[in-house]
Protein backbone atom coordinates (compact mmCIF):
# COMPACT_ATOMS: atom_id res chain seq x y z
CA UNK A 1 0.00 0.00 0.00
CA UNK A 2 1.47 3.34 -1.06
CA UNK A 3 0.49 4.95 2.21
CA UNK A 4 2.68 2.59 4.23
CA UNK A 5 5.71 4.78 3.79
CA UNK A 6 3.90 7.96 4.85
CA UNK A 7 4.77 9.53 8.15
CA UNK A 8 2.25 9.01 10.92
CA UNK A 9 3.23 11.42 13.66
CA UNK A 10 0.99 10.02 16.38
CA UNK A 11 1.54 7.47 19.15
CA UNK A 12 1.28 3.74 18.46
CA UNK A 13 -0.48 1.42 20.86
CA UNK A 14 1.91 -0.96 22.61
CA UNK A 15 1.77 -4.74 22.40
CA UNK A 16 1.61 -5.28 18.62
CA UNK A 17 2.60 -8.84 17.68
CA UNK A 18 4.85 -9.49 14.69
CA UNK A 19 2.03 -11.60 13.25
CA UNK A 20 -1.29 -9.77 13.01
CA UNK A 21 -0.36 -6.72 15.07
CA UNK A 22 -3.12 -6.06 17.65
CA UNK A 23 -5.63 -8.31 15.88
CA UNK A 24 -5.86 -11.01 18.58
CA UNK A 25 -6.28 -8.52 21.42
CA UNK A 26 -8.77 -6.42 19.44
CA UNK A 27 -10.96 -9.41 18.56
CA UNK A 28 -10.92 -10.69 22.13
CA UNK A 29 -12.80 -7.60 23.37
CA UNK A 30 -12.79 -4.58 21.03
CA UNK A 31 -14.19 -2.22 23.66
CA UNK A 32 -11.57 -3.11 26.23
CA UNK A 33 -8.78 -2.88 23.67
CA UNK A 34 -9.88 0.53 22.37
CA UNK A 35 -10.18 1.91 25.88
CA UNK A 36 -6.64 0.74 26.60
CA UNK A 37 -5.48 2.32 23.34
CA UNK A 38 -7.00 5.66 24.26
CA UNK A 39 -5.67 5.59 27.84
CA UNK A 40 -2.21 4.91 26.57
CA UNK A 41 -2.10 7.29 23.60
CA UNK A 42 -4.87 9.88 23.94
CA UNK A 43 -6.83 11.57 21.15
CA UNK A 44 -4.99 9.78 18.32
CA UNK A 45 -3.97 6.15 18.83
CA UNK A 46 -2.66 3.98 16.02
CA UNK A 47 -3.05 0.23 16.06
CA UNK A 48 -2.46 -2.54 13.58
CA UNK A 49 -5.01 -5.13 12.45
CA UNK A 50 -3.23 -7.74 10.38
CA UNK A 51 -0.89 -5.22 8.77
CA UNK A 52 -3.56 -2.56 8.14
CA UNK A 53 -3.00 0.71 10.02
CA UNK A 54 -6.03 1.85 12.04
CA UNK A 55 -6.29 5.19 13.81
CA UNK A 56 -8.59 5.52 16.80
CA UNK A 57 -9.74 9.16 17.00
CA UNK A 58 -11.37 10.12 20.30
CA UNK A 59 -13.11 13.17 21.67
CA UNK A 60 -15.71 15.61 20.37
CA UNK A 61 -13.39 17.55 18.06
CA UNK A 62 -12.05 14.40 16.39
CA UNK A 63 -15.51 12.83 16.15
CA UNK A 64 -16.89 16.02 14.63
CA UNK A 65 -14.16 16.12 11.98
CA UNK A 66 -14.81 12.48 11.04
CA UNK A 67 -18.60 12.80 11.01
CA UNK A 68 -18.51 15.97 8.91
CA UNK A 69 -16.16 14.56 6.29
CA UNK A 70 -17.78 13.74 2.94
CA UNK A 71 -18.37 10.12 1.88
CA UNK A 72 -15.85 10.36 -0.95
CA UNK A 73 -13.14 11.21 1.56
CA UNK A 74 -13.99 8.98 4.54
CA UNK A 75 -16.04 6.00 3.43
CA UNK A 76 -17.74 3.35 5.58
CA UNK A 77 -18.11 1.11 2.56
CA UNK A 78 -14.72 -0.74 2.43
CA UNK A 79 -14.52 -1.50 6.18
CA UNK A 80 -18.02 -3.00 6.14
CA UNK A 81 -17.70 -4.86 2.86
CA UNK A 82 -18.11 -8.18 4.66
CA UNK A 83 -21.82 -7.33 5.00
CA UNK A 84 -22.38 -7.48 1.22
CA UNK A 85 -22.99 -11.28 0.99
CA UNK A 86 -25.35 -10.94 3.98
CA UNK A 87 -27.48 -8.05 2.71
CA UNK A 88 -26.98 -8.98 -0.95
CA UNK A 89 -25.26 -7.52 -4.00
CA UNK A 90 -26.75 -4.19 -4.97
CA UNK A 91 -27.76 -3.34 -1.41
CA UNK A 92 -26.14 -0.82 0.93
CA UNK A 93 -22.37 -1.07 0.48
CA UNK A 94 -22.87 -3.56 -2.33
CA UNK A 95 -24.45 -0.72 -4.35
CA UNK A 96 -22.99 2.47 -5.84
CA UNK A 97 -23.00 5.42 -3.45
CA UNK A 98 -25.89 7.27 -5.12
CA UNK A 99 -28.05 4.13 -4.90
CA UNK A 100 -27.02 3.42 -1.32
CA UNK A 101 -28.00 6.95 -0.27
CA UNK A 102 -31.46 6.48 -1.73
CA UNK A 103 -31.80 3.15 0.06
CA UNK A 104 -30.86 4.80 3.36
CA UNK A 105 -33.58 7.33 2.69
CA UNK A 106 -36.05 4.47 2.10
CA UNK A 107 -35.02 2.98 5.44
CA UNK A 108 -35.68 6.27 7.15
CA UNK A 109 -39.04 6.63 5.38
CA UNK A 110 -40.03 3.22 6.70
CA UNK A 111 -39.42 4.69 10.17
CA UNK A 112 -41.27 7.94 9.51
CA UNK A 113 -43.26 9.67 12.21
CA UNK A 114 -46.70 8.52 11.07
CA UNK A 115 -45.53 4.91 10.73
CA UNK A 116 -43.82 5.11 14.08
CA UNK A 117 -47.18 5.71 15.71
CA UNK A 118 -48.41 2.33 14.57
CA UNK A 119 -45.11 0.65 15.49
CA UNK A 120 -45.54 2.04 19.00
CA UNK A 121 -48.87 0.21 19.20
CA UNK A 122 -47.39 -3.02 17.87
CA UNK A 123 -44.50 -2.96 20.31
CA UNK A 124 -46.77 -2.16 23.25
CA UNK A 125 -49.03 -5.09 22.41
CA UNK A 126 -46.17 -7.51 21.97
CA UNK A 127 -44.80 -6.46 25.34
CA UNK A 128 -48.23 -6.90 26.95
CA UNK A 129 -48.50 -10.37 25.54
CA UNK A 130 -44.98 -11.17 26.66
CA UNK A 131 -45.47 -10.23 30.31
CA UNK A 132 -49.00 -11.58 30.56
CA UNK A 133 -47.92 -14.92 32.00
CA UNK A 134 -45.12 -13.84 34.28
CA UNK A 135 -47.07 -14.13 37.51
CA UNK A 136 -46.26 -12.20 40.69
CA UNK A 137 -42.60 -12.98 40.88
CA UNK A 138 -39.82 -14.98 39.33
CA UNK A 139 -36.36 -15.02 37.91
CA UNK A 140 -35.30 -14.85 34.26
CA UNK A 141 -32.26 -14.53 32.08
CA UNK A 142 -33.04 -11.15 30.58
CA UNK A 143 -30.47 -11.38 27.83
CA UNK A 144 -32.40 -14.32 26.35
CA UNK A 145 -35.81 -12.92 27.24
CA UNK A 146 -35.25 -9.58 25.56
CA UNK A 147 -33.66 -11.14 22.53
CA UNK A 148 -36.83 -13.18 22.04
CA UNK A 149 -39.11 -10.21 22.68
CA UNK A 150 -37.27 -7.91 20.27
CA UNK A 151 -37.27 -10.63 17.62
CA UNK A 152 -41.07 -10.61 17.92
CA UNK A 153 -41.46 -6.84 17.89
CA UNK A 154 -39.01 -6.56 14.98
CA UNK A 155 -40.66 -9.18 12.79
CA UNK A 156 -44.05 -7.67 13.59
CA UNK A 157 -43.09 -4.07 12.76
CA UNK A 158 -41.10 -5.21 9.75
CA UNK A 159 -43.26 -7.85 8.16
CA UNK A 160 -46.72 -7.44 9.65
CA UNK A 161 -48.98 -9.41 11.95
CA UNK A 162 -49.58 -12.36 9.66
CA UNK A 163 -45.89 -13.06 9.12
CA UNK A 164 -45.24 -12.53 12.82
CA UNK A 165 -47.87 -15.12 13.76
CA UNK A 166 -46.69 -17.78 11.32
CA UNK A 167 -43.02 -17.32 10.55
CA UNK A 168 -41.17 -15.69 13.43
CA UNK A 169 -39.41 -18.89 14.50
CA UNK A 170 -38.14 -19.76 11.05
CA UNK A 171 -37.18 -16.16 10.39
CA UNK A 172 -35.26 -16.10 13.69
CA UNK A 173 -33.37 -19.29 12.88
CA UNK A 174 -32.42 -18.15 9.38
CA UNK A 175 -31.39 -14.77 10.68
CA UNK A 176 -29.20 -16.51 13.26
CA UNK A 177 -27.30 -18.26 10.43
CA UNK A 178 -26.58 -14.90 8.81
CA UNK A 179 -25.36 -13.54 12.09
CA UNK A 180 -23.04 -16.45 12.73
CA UNK A 181 -21.35 -15.70 9.43
CA UNK A 182 -20.51 -12.12 10.46
CA UNK A 183 -17.28 -12.85 12.26
CA UNK A 184 -13.62 -11.91 12.25
CA UNK A 185 -13.14 -14.54 9.54
CA UNK A 186 -15.66 -12.74 7.33
CA UNK A 187 -13.71 -9.52 7.70
CA UNK A 188 -10.71 -11.30 6.17
CA UNK A 189 -12.61 -13.03 3.33
CA UNK A 190 -16.40 -13.23 3.36
CA UNK A 191 -16.41 -15.44 0.25
CA UNK A 192 -14.11 -18.21 1.53
CA UNK A 193 -15.33 -21.79 0.95
CA UNK A 194 -16.42 -22.68 4.47
CA UNK A 195 -19.50 -24.38 5.86
CA UNK A 196 -20.53 -21.33 7.85
CA UNK A 197 -20.56 -19.11 4.74
CA UNK A 198 -22.32 -21.82 2.73
CA UNK A 199 -25.02 -21.94 5.40
CA UNK A 200 -25.24 -18.13 5.31
CA UNK A 201 -25.89 -18.25 1.58
CA UNK A 202 -28.50 -21.01 1.88
CA UNK A 203 -30.29 -19.17 4.68
CA UNK A 204 -30.29 -15.92 2.80
CA UNK A 205 -31.78 -17.72 -0.18
CA UNK A 206 -34.52 -19.22 2.02
CA UNK A 207 -35.22 -15.81 3.55
CA UNK A 208 -35.55 -14.45 0.03
CA UNK A 209 -38.11 -17.19 -0.68
CA UNK A 210 -40.32 -16.56 2.33
CA UNK A 211 -40.14 -12.77 2.13
CA UNK A 212 -40.61 -12.91 -1.64
CA UNK A 213 -43.77 -14.98 -1.19
CA UNK A 214 -45.25 -12.30 1.07
CA UNK A 215 -44.31 -9.57 -1.39
CA UNK A 216 -45.96 -11.41 -4.30
CA UNK A 217 -49.07 -12.16 -2.26
CA UNK A 218 -49.41 -8.50 -1.35
CA UNK A 219 -48.88 -7.48 -4.95
CA UNK A 220 -51.73 -9.80 -5.94
CA UNK A 221 -54.11 -8.82 -3.19
CA UNK A 222 -53.28 -5.16 -2.70
CA UNK A 223 -54.45 -3.52 0.47
CA UNK A 224 -52.49 -1.47 2.93
CA UNK A 225 -50.18 -2.77 5.61
CA UNK A 226 -48.71 -0.52 8.28
CA UNK A 227 -45.31 -2.23 8.32
CA UNK A 228 -41.82 -1.68 6.96
CA UNK A 229 -42.13 -4.32 4.25
CA UNK A 230 -44.99 -2.31 2.74
CA UNK A 231 -42.88 0.85 2.96
CA UNK A 232 -40.11 -0.92 1.03
CA UNK A 233 -42.62 -2.22 -1.53
CA UNK A 234 -43.92 1.29 -2.14
CA UNK A 235 -40.55 3.05 -2.07
CA UNK A 236 -39.24 4.50 -5.30
CA UNK A 237 -35.82 5.58 -6.43
CA UNK A 238 -35.59 9.15 -7.65
CA UNK A 239 -35.98 7.99 -11.26
CA UNK A 240 -39.30 6.37 -10.33
CA UNK A 241 -38.35 2.67 -10.36
CA UNK A 242 -39.11 0.48 -7.38
CA UNK A 243 -36.98 -1.86 -5.34
CA UNK A 244 -36.63 -5.34 -6.84
CA UNK A 245 -37.69 -8.32 -4.76
CA UNK A 246 -34.00 -9.08 -4.17
CA UNK A 247 -33.48 -5.54 -2.91
CA UNK A 248 -36.53 -5.69 -0.64
CA UNK A 249 -35.15 -8.83 1.00
CA UNK A 250 -31.82 -7.06 1.45
CA UNK A 251 -33.51 -4.04 3.04
CA UNK A 252 -35.27 -6.31 5.54
CA UNK A 253 -32.02 -8.08 6.50
CA UNK A 254 -30.18 -4.77 6.70
CA UNK A 255 -32.70 -3.17 9.05
CA UNK A 256 -32.65 -6.32 11.24
CA UNK A 257 -28.86 -6.14 11.56
CA UNK A 258 -29.12 -2.47 12.44
CA UNK A 259 -31.88 -2.77 14.96
CA UNK A 260 -32.27 -6.20 16.49
CA UNK A 261 -29.42 -6.92 18.92
CA UNK A 262 -28.56 -3.26 19.33
CA UNK A 263 -32.05 -2.69 20.76
CA UNK A 264 -32.39 -5.91 22.74
CA UNK A 265 -28.96 -5.48 24.33
CA UNK A 266 -29.76 -1.89 25.24
CA UNK A 267 -33.06 -2.95 26.81
CA UNK A 268 -31.23 -5.62 28.81
CA UNK A 269 -28.60 -3.20 30.05
CA UNK A 270 -31.30 -0.68 30.98
CA UNK A 271 -33.05 -3.29 33.13
CA UNK A 272 -29.78 -4.33 34.74
CA UNK A 273 -28.97 -0.72 35.60
CA UNK A 274 -32.48 -0.23 37.00
CA UNK A 275 -31.99 -3.35 39.14
CA UNK A 276 -28.60 -2.06 40.29
CA UNK A 277 -29.93 1.44 41.06
CA UNK A 278 -33.14 1.00 43.06
CA UNK A 279 -32.74 4.59 44.32
CA UNK A 280 -33.62 5.80 40.80
CA UNK A 281 -36.57 3.52 40.25
CA UNK A 282 -39.24 5.27 42.31
CA UNK A 283 -39.04 8.51 40.30
CA UNK A 284 -39.01 6.73 36.98
CA UNK A 285 -41.83 4.39 37.97
CA UNK A 286 -44.02 7.32 38.99
CA UNK A 287 -43.31 9.00 35.67
CA UNK A 288 -44.27 5.78 33.90
CA UNK A 289 -47.47 5.55 35.99
CA UNK A 290 -48.47 9.02 34.82
CA UNK A 291 -48.74 7.89 31.21
CA UNK A 292 -49.53 4.22 31.47
CA UNK A 293 -51.33 1.56 33.49
CA UNK A 294 -50.98 -2.17 32.86
CA UNK A 295 -53.27 -3.27 30.08
CA UNK A 296 -53.80 0.28 28.89
CA UNK A 297 -52.85 1.92 25.63
CA UNK A 298 -49.30 3.12 25.34
CA UNK A 299 -48.96 5.55 22.50
CA UNK A 300 -46.24 7.34 20.69
CA UNK A 301 -46.96 10.74 22.20
CA UNK A 302 -46.88 9.38 25.76
CA UNK A 303 -43.63 7.59 25.13
CA UNK A 304 -41.98 10.75 23.92
CA UNK A 305 -42.86 12.44 27.21
CA UNK A 306 -40.79 10.41 29.64
CA UNK A 307 -37.79 12.61 30.44
CA UNK A 308 -36.60 10.72 33.50
CA UNK A 309 -36.72 7.35 31.83
CA UNK A 310 -35.08 8.92 28.81
CA UNK A 311 -32.18 10.26 30.88
CA UNK A 312 -31.74 6.89 32.49
CA UNK A 313 -31.69 5.26 29.07
CA UNK A 314 -29.19 7.82 27.75
CA UNK A 315 -26.87 7.15 30.67
CA UNK A 316 -27.19 3.42 29.94
CA UNK A 317 -26.27 4.07 26.30
CA UNK A 318 -23.37 6.22 27.40
CA UNK A 319 -21.72 3.39 29.31
CA UNK A 320 -22.95 0.50 27.18
CA UNK A 321 -23.24 1.67 23.57
CA UNK A 322 -24.01 -1.47 21.55
CA UNK A 323 -21.80 -0.39 18.65
CA UNK A 324 -18.26 0.08 19.84
CA UNK A 325 -16.45 0.73 16.58
CA UNK A 326 -17.55 3.03 13.78
CA UNK A 327 -15.12 2.66 10.90
CA UNK A 328 -14.19 4.74 7.86
CA UNK A 329 -11.62 4.10 5.14
CA UNK A 330 -9.59 7.15 4.11
CA UNK A 331 -10.13 7.54 0.35
CA UNK A 332 -8.38 10.91 0.15
CA UNK A 333 -5.81 12.26 2.64
CA UNK A 334 -7.72 13.52 5.65
CA UNK A 335 -6.42 16.58 7.51
CA UNK A 336 -7.28 16.90 11.17
CA UNK A 337 -5.77 19.52 13.49
CA UNK A 338 -2.08 19.54 12.51
CA UNK A 339 -1.87 16.02 11.07
CA UNK A 340 -2.87 14.27 7.87
CA UNK A 341 -4.27 10.73 7.91
CA UNK A 342 -3.04 9.13 4.70
CA UNK A 343 -5.21 7.56 2.03
CA UNK A 344 -5.68 3.84 2.65
CA UNK A 345 -5.67 4.00 6.46
CA UNK A 346 -8.78 3.17 8.46
CA UNK A 347 -10.19 5.59 11.01
CA UNK A 348 -12.09 4.28 14.04
CA UNK A 349 -14.42 6.35 16.21
CA UNK A 350 -15.52 4.53 19.32
CA UNK A 351 -18.62 5.58 21.25
CA UNK A 352 -17.41 3.36 24.09
CA UNK A 353 -14.21 5.39 24.42
CA UNK A 354 -15.74 8.79 23.60
CA UNK A 355 -18.25 8.36 26.43
CA UNK A 356 -15.51 7.71 28.99
CA UNK A 357 -13.43 10.85 28.60
CA UNK A 358 -13.28 12.34 32.12
CA UNK A 359 -12.96 15.96 30.95
CA UNK A 360 -16.42 15.55 29.42
CA UNK A 361 -17.93 12.93 31.72
CA UNK A 362 -16.40 13.35 35.19
CA UNK A 363 -15.91 10.05 37.01
CA UNK A 364 -16.88 8.33 33.75
CA UNK A 365 -17.29 4.77 34.99
CA UNK A 366 -19.90 5.85 37.52
CA UNK A 367 -23.49 5.28 36.39
CA UNK A 368 -25.25 8.55 37.14
CA UNK A 369 -28.59 9.30 35.47
CA UNK A 370 -28.59 12.82 36.93
CA UNK A 371 -25.39 13.59 35.04
CA UNK A 372 -25.37 16.73 32.89
CA UNK A 373 -24.87 15.78 29.28
CA UNK A 374 -22.66 18.03 27.17
CA UNK A 375 -24.36 20.38 24.73
CA UNK A 376 -21.89 19.38 22.02
CA UNK A 377 -23.68 16.85 19.81
CA UNK A 378 -20.36 15.19 18.96
CA UNK A 379 -19.59 14.34 22.60
CA UNK A 380 -22.44 11.83 22.89
CA UNK A 381 -22.51 9.42 19.96
CA UNK A 382 -24.28 6.14 20.74
CA UNK A 383 -25.87 6.35 17.27
CA UNK A 384 -22.86 7.84 15.51
CA UNK A 385 -23.21 11.31 14.02
CA UNK A 386 -23.40 13.44 10.92
CA UNK A 387 -25.28 12.33 7.85
CA UNK A 388 -24.42 8.70 8.47
CA UNK A 389 -25.95 8.68 11.90
CA UNK A 390 -28.18 5.66 12.58
CA UNK A 391 -31.50 6.31 10.84
CA UNK A 392 -33.31 4.15 13.38
CA UNK A 393 -32.29 6.05 16.48
CA UNK A 394 -35.74 7.43 17.28
CA UNK A 395 -37.31 4.02 16.69
CA UNK A 396 -34.76 2.34 18.95
CA UNK A 397 -35.41 4.77 21.79
CA UNK A 398 -39.15 4.34 21.34
CA UNK A 399 -38.82 0.56 21.48
CA UNK A 400 -36.67 0.43 24.60
CA UNK A 401 -38.88 2.97 26.38
CA UNK A 402 -41.93 0.95 25.46
CA UNK A 403 -40.46 -2.26 26.91
CA UNK A 404 -39.21 -0.63 30.08
CA UNK A 405 -42.49 1.22 30.63
CA UNK A 406 -44.54 -1.96 30.43
CA UNK A 407 -42.19 -3.70 32.86
CA UNK A 408 -41.78 -0.91 35.41
CA UNK A 409 -45.52 -0.37 35.59
CA UNK A 410 -45.82 -3.92 36.93
CA UNK A 411 -42.60 -5.09 38.49
CA UNK A 412 -39.58 -4.27 40.58
CA UNK A 413 -36.27 -5.82 39.64
CA UNK A 414 -33.19 -6.85 41.53
CA UNK A 415 -29.96 -8.53 40.57
CA UNK A 416 -29.72 -12.25 41.27
CA UNK A 417 -25.93 -12.24 41.10
CA UNK A 418 -23.51 -9.77 42.71
CA UNK A 419 -24.15 -6.36 41.06
CA UNK A 420 -20.57 -6.01 39.84
CA UNK A 421 -20.70 -9.36 38.07
CA UNK A 422 -22.86 -7.91 35.24
CA UNK A 423 -20.27 -6.83 32.68
CA UNK A 424 -19.86 -5.65 29.09
CA UNK A 425 -18.89 -8.57 26.88
CA UNK A 426 -18.35 -8.78 23.14
CA UNK A 427 -18.63 -12.30 21.76
CA UNK A 428 -19.73 -10.67 18.50
CA UNK A 429 -19.18 -7.16 17.18
CA UNK A 430 -22.11 -5.88 19.29
CA UNK A 431 -21.64 -5.09 22.96
CA UNK A 432 -23.94 -6.93 25.36
CA UNK A 433 -24.34 -7.96 28.97
CA UNK A 434 -22.51 -10.98 30.27
CA UNK A 435 -24.73 -14.03 30.45
CA UNK A 436 -26.59 -15.48 32.12
CA UNK A 437 -28.03 -12.08 32.89
CA UNK A 438 -30.34 -13.07 35.72
CA UNK A 439 -32.71 -10.64 37.37
CA UNK A 440 -35.43 -11.32 39.91
CA UNK A 441 -38.77 -9.58 39.43
CA UNK A 442 -41.58 -9.02 41.89
CA UNK A 443 -44.96 -7.40 41.30
CA UNK A 444 -45.05 -3.84 42.62
CA UNK A 445 -47.13 -3.64 45.75
CA UNK A 446 -48.82 -0.33 45.02
CA UNK A 447 -49.71 -1.60 41.57
CA UNK A 448 -52.73 -3.39 43.02
CA UNK A 449 -54.32 -0.53 44.89
CA UNK A 450 -53.22 3.05 44.54
CA UNK A 451 -53.04 3.27 40.77
CA UNK A 452 -55.81 2.97 38.23
CA UNK A 453 -55.25 -0.36 36.50
CA UNK A 454 -57.24 -1.72 33.66
CA UNK A 455 -58.00 -5.38 33.50
CA UNK A 456 -55.31 -7.32 31.72
CA UNK A 457 -57.95 -9.84 30.75
CA UNK A 458 -59.76 -7.25 28.62
CA UNK A 459 -57.20 -7.66 25.87
CA UNK A 460 -56.91 -10.90 23.94
CA UNK A 461 -53.42 -12.33 23.92
CA UNK A 462 -51.68 -11.86 20.63
CA UNK A 463 -51.50 -15.58 19.95
CA UNK A 464 -55.27 -15.76 20.11
CA UNK A 465 -55.81 -12.98 17.64
CA UNK A 466 -56.79 -13.98 14.17
CA UNK A 467 -53.74 -13.74 11.94
CA UNK A 468 -55.25 -11.27 9.52
CA UNK A 469 -56.45 -9.05 12.38
CA UNK A 470 -55.82 -5.36 12.41
CA UNK A 471 -53.72 -5.34 15.52
CA UNK A 472 -51.38 -2.84 14.06
CA UNK A 473 -54.02 -0.23 13.38
CA UNK A 474 -54.44 2.75 15.63
CA UNK A 475 -56.88 2.45 18.48
CA UNK A 476 -60.33 3.88 17.92
CA UNK A 477 -60.83 7.50 18.89
CA UNK A 478 -63.05 6.69 21.84
CA UNK A 479 -60.38 4.69 23.65
CA UNK A 480 -57.58 7.15 23.21
CA UNK A 481 -56.42 9.25 26.11
CA UNK A 482 -56.59 12.98 25.52
CA UNK A 483 -52.94 13.50 24.67
CA UNK A 484 -52.96 10.70 22.16
CA UNK A 485 -56.09 12.11 20.57
CA UNK A 486 -54.44 15.48 20.13
CA UNK A 487 -51.35 13.82 18.71
CA UNK A 488 -53.23 11.78 16.16
CA UNK A 489 -55.39 14.73 15.17
CA UNK A 490 -52.17 16.61 14.63
CA UNK A 491 -50.75 13.74 12.60
CA UNK A 492 -53.77 13.85 10.29
CA UNK A 493 -53.40 17.56 9.96
CA UNK A 494 -49.70 17.11 9.20
CA UNK A 495 -50.41 14.60 6.49
CA UNK A 496 -53.01 16.79 4.89
CA UNK B 1 -36.74 33.70 17.01
CA UNK B 2 -34.81 32.28 14.09
CA UNK B 3 -34.48 28.65 12.93
CA UNK B 4 -31.00 27.47 11.97
CA UNK B 5 -29.98 24.17 10.40
CA UNK B 6 -26.57 22.52 10.26
CA UNK B 7 -26.88 20.83 6.87
CA UNK B 8 -23.83 18.62 7.41
CA UNK B 9 -25.81 16.82 10.09
CA UNK B 10 -29.11 16.60 8.22
CA UNK B 11 -30.20 13.24 6.73
CA UNK B 12 -33.55 14.52 5.55
CA UNK B 13 -35.62 12.30 7.86
CA UNK B 14 -38.38 14.90 7.86
CA UNK B 15 -39.29 14.65 11.52
CA UNK B 16 -39.30 18.46 11.57
CA UNK B 17 -41.83 18.45 8.72
CA UNK B 18 -44.08 16.25 10.84
CA UNK B 19 -43.80 18.65 13.74
CA UNK B 20 -43.92 21.97 11.90
CA UNK B 21 -45.09 21.48 8.30
CA UNK B 22 -45.27 25.18 7.53
CA UNK B 23 -41.74 25.84 8.72
CA UNK B 24 -39.83 22.98 7.07
CA UNK B 25 -39.86 20.82 4.01
CA UNK B 26 -37.52 18.08 2.79
CA UNK B 27 -35.82 18.66 -0.52
CA UNK B 28 -34.72 15.67 -2.62
CA UNK B 29 -31.29 16.16 -4.15
CA UNK B 30 -30.48 13.64 -6.89
CA UNK B 31 -27.14 11.96 -6.20
CA UNK B 32 -26.94 13.30 -2.67
CA UNK B 33 -28.74 13.09 0.67
CA UNK B 34 -32.16 14.63 0.93
CA UNK B 35 -32.05 17.72 3.11
CA UNK B 36 -34.30 19.97 5.04
CA UNK B 37 -35.19 23.35 3.66
CA UNK B 38 -36.38 26.08 5.97
CA UNK B 39 -39.53 27.69 4.61
CA UNK B 40 -39.96 30.19 7.41
CA UNK B 41 -36.68 31.33 8.86
CA UNK B 42 -38.42 33.46 11.49
CA UNK B 43 -41.59 31.50 12.23
CA UNK B 44 -43.09 33.87 14.80
CA UNK B 45 -44.59 33.20 18.20
CA UNK B 46 -47.67 31.35 16.95
CA UNK B 47 -45.41 28.60 15.61
CA UNK B 48 -43.01 28.54 18.55
CA UNK B 49 -44.32 25.30 20.07
CA UNK B 50 -44.12 23.51 16.74
CA UNK B 51 -40.65 24.84 16.00
CA UNK B 52 -39.41 23.85 19.46
CA UNK B 53 -40.78 20.35 18.99
CA UNK B 54 -39.00 20.11 15.64
CA UNK B 55 -35.71 21.11 17.27
CA UNK B 56 -36.23 18.75 20.17
CA UNK B 57 -37.20 15.69 18.15
CA UNK B 58 -34.78 16.09 15.25
CA UNK B 59 -33.03 12.72 15.42
CA UNK B 60 -29.78 14.26 14.19
CA UNK B 61 -29.95 17.39 16.34
CA UNK B 62 -29.35 19.38 13.19
CA UNK B 63 -31.75 22.20 14.13
CA UNK B 64 -31.55 25.01 16.62
CA UNK B 65 -33.52 28.10 17.55
CA UNK B 66 -31.81 31.42 18.10
CA UNK B 67 -33.72 34.00 20.08
CA UNK B 68 -33.89 37.52 18.67
CA UNK B 69 -32.14 38.98 21.70
CA UNK B 70 -29.42 36.31 21.77
CA UNK B 71 -25.91 37.73 22.09
CA UNK B 72 -23.31 37.41 19.35
CA UNK B 73 -25.49 38.14 16.35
Amino acid sequence: MASASRERPWPKVSGAKPEGGHYAEFIEHPARFLLRAWRECGELAEFDLGGAPHLLMSGPAASEAVFRAPDDQLSPSPPYHFMVPVFGEGIQFGAPLEIERQQVKMQSSALRLDRMRSYAQVIAREVEDWVARWGDEGEKDFYDELKELVLRTSTHCLMGSEFRAKLTDEFGALYHDLEQAVSPASIVDPYAQTEIFARRDRSRARLAEIIGAVVRERQREGGSHPDMLQAFMEAEYLDGHKLSEHEIVGMVIWIMFAGFHTSSNTATWTLVELARHPECVREIASEVDSVYAPGGELGFASLRELPRLERFLFETLRLHPPLVTLMRRVLRDFAYADVVVPEGDTIVVSPYVAHRIPEIYPDPERFDPTRRFPANVFAYIPFGGGRRKCVGNAFAILQVKSIVTALLSRYEFEPVDPPDSYRDVMPSLILRTSSPCRLRYRRRKEADGSRPTRSEASRPALSEAKPSGDRTSLPSEGRQPERERIASAKARQDRA
Amino acid sequence: MRVVVDLELCQGHGVCVGEAPTVFRVRERPGDYAQVEILLESPGESLRAQAEAAVRYCPNRALSLIEDDAPGR
